[in-house]
């Protein structure tokens, strides 16, 4: 399902490629899933959709459109071959490109962000790739990563790990204290009372996410 | 060589007018020429904290907007001679007022003080932006209750995005012995978060308030113990070294307190 959307992250930002081969119907389910399963990853995000030789016009573009912007996720541009769609989009009010698809490894790669200060309320981290935080993430920060994320400090914000769907990620930290967890598509808030102190690590085990200390993993 | 502060909070109600007035009065104490800045706009009370209310003729966006002199907006303190307020407008809002604004009135006072304090309104919208505009640097107050800290720790994040180096952080409110039965958040658990520098620690003071409500300032009553923290946070900002002193109130287990007291944030 996920290969007929690809979601890469790029200097210009995010580019939703979607499958110019298969009927609009799957896309449009396949994009719907996706969103749904990343949606805080997208949110308030822009992008640019890739739509390839795909003629995508009138009410057809006008359901993909409402479908992102229903998962918070602002079609910024749209690049296509095909010239019709390039002329809907811009009457829609988008940027319009030919498509040039000049992705290089480099890009392709998931490289990790590493960030050395104090995460503070109301700042919010987001990355494609892995996370690596040298300093507190406090609580009313956000940390979104499309891979896994690595907290050398304390953890007390909203944590949320492979965003785009990778239930593989986890989390790790000095001290996991967090307002809410999140992996993929699943959401965890610490138990009230106590919690446990010590590097901890989350990840999904079953269909939930599961929170141990760093020691036991081993 | 004239300095610009900015006393915020992020959250409202946690003594910043309050702050600013005592501040301002314990610093022209020491002897220097100081301006206190009402940057709330439509909502002005520093004025009152001070008593000055009817003295008021013009106020700063008057100033702004060209209706009269710096020097005729400017109210000299009952106390001080040397202790002036310029009051905000109270019929106007914060669109009245714009960045480049604060910035050419902050300029401005510097000429003419030591210090300029400027009272920031609550929140972290325009009157925000413009109450720090003209700044040198920024000082933080909050209770030690955890909305008031987590929104000085927004304040810290928007304070060091708009490069205004880092700013010092007062404690005000704490009430000792809650603290010491785990009630309330300690000296260290605030600090903890919000990882800054520590210029004060204020007591919670019934006589504040009746005080305030006389338009008069804590920092006169000698008998007051948030007089006396204001006083030395007012020596800390002029660059002395004045060890905090102990909150416990009389008989109380001043030793213990010490060690919490006498710790500075490191990072």
């Amino acid at each position: 399902m996920s290969s007929l959307i690809n979601i890469k992250g790029s200097r210009e930002g995010l580019r939703l490629q979607l499958d110019e081969t298969v009927a609009l119907g799957e896309i449009l389910e396949a994009l719907k899933s996706q969103l749904e399963g990343g949606s805080q990853f997208f949110n308030g995000a822009k992008v640019v959709v890739d739509v390839g030789e795909r003629t995508l016009m009138g009410e057809d573009l006008a359901a993909v459109l409402d479908l992102m912007r229903h998962h918070g996720l602002q079609a910024d541009a749209l690049v296509s071959s095909s010239r019709e769609s390039r002329t809907a989009a811009r009457s829609a009010g988008l940027a319009a490109r030919p498509v040039a698809r000049a992705f290089s490894e480099v890009e392709e790669r998931q490289e990790a962000s590493f960030i050395q200060r104090t995460i503070r309320s109301g700042q919010v981290v987001r990355h494609q790739g892995h996370i690596t935080i040298l300093g507190d993430v406090n609580p009313g920060a956000e940390i979104i990563a499309g891979g896994s994320i690595v907290v050398w400090g304390r953890v007390r914000g909203t944590v949320h790990a492979g965003a785009l769907g990778n239930r593989e990620a986890v989390i790790c930290a000095i001290d996991l204290l967090p307002t809410q967890i999140r992996i993929a598509d699943l959401i965890a808030r610490s138990p009230d009372g106590p919690a446990e102190r010590g590097p901890l690590i989350a990840r999904i085990i079953g269909d939930q996410i599961s929170v141990g200390s760093w020691d036991a993993k081993r | 060589m004239s300095r610009v502060i900015t006393i915020t909070s992020g959250k409202g109600g946690v003594g910043k007018t309050t702050s600013t007035a005592n501040l301002g009065t314990a610093l022209a104490m020491q002897g220097a020429k100081v301006a206190v800045v009402d940057a709330d706009i439509g909502l002005r009370n520093l004025d009152v904290v001070m008593g000055l209310e009817n003295r008021i003729v013009y106020d700063l966006v008057d100033v702004i907007e060209g209706r009269c002199r710096l020097r005729q907006a400017l109210i000299k303190d009952k106390h001080f001679p040397d202790l002036c307020l310029l009051p905000a407008a109270q019929t106007r809002d914060k669109d009245a007022v714009s960045v480049d604004d604060m910035i050419a009135l902050a300029h401005q006072l510097r000429t003419e003080f030591d210090y300029v304090l400027i009272d920031s309104p609550a929140g972290i919208e325009a009157g925000f932006r413009n109450a720090i505009a003209g700044a040198d640097e920024v000082v933080i107050i909050t209770t030690p209750e955890v909305s008031a800290v987590r929104d000085a720790d927004r304040i810290v994040g928007l304070v060091e995005a708009f490069e205004k180096g880092h700013p010092r952080l007062v404690i005000n409110r704490i009430k000792p012995r809650m603290v010491n039965r785990g009630d309330m958040m300690s000296v260290d658990d605030v600090l903890q978060i919000l990882a800054i520098d520590l210029i004060g620690v204020v007591p919670d003071d019934e006589q504040i308030v009746t005080a305030t409500n006389r338009g008069e300032v804590a920092v006169l009553d000698r008998a007051s113990r948030a007089g006396r923290a204001f006083v030395d946070i007012a020596r800390r900002i002029g660059g002395e070294e004045v060890p905090f002193m102990s909150l416990d109130e009389p008989q109380g287990l001043m030793d213990r307190f010490f060690g919490i007291f006498g710790r500075r944030s490191t990072r």
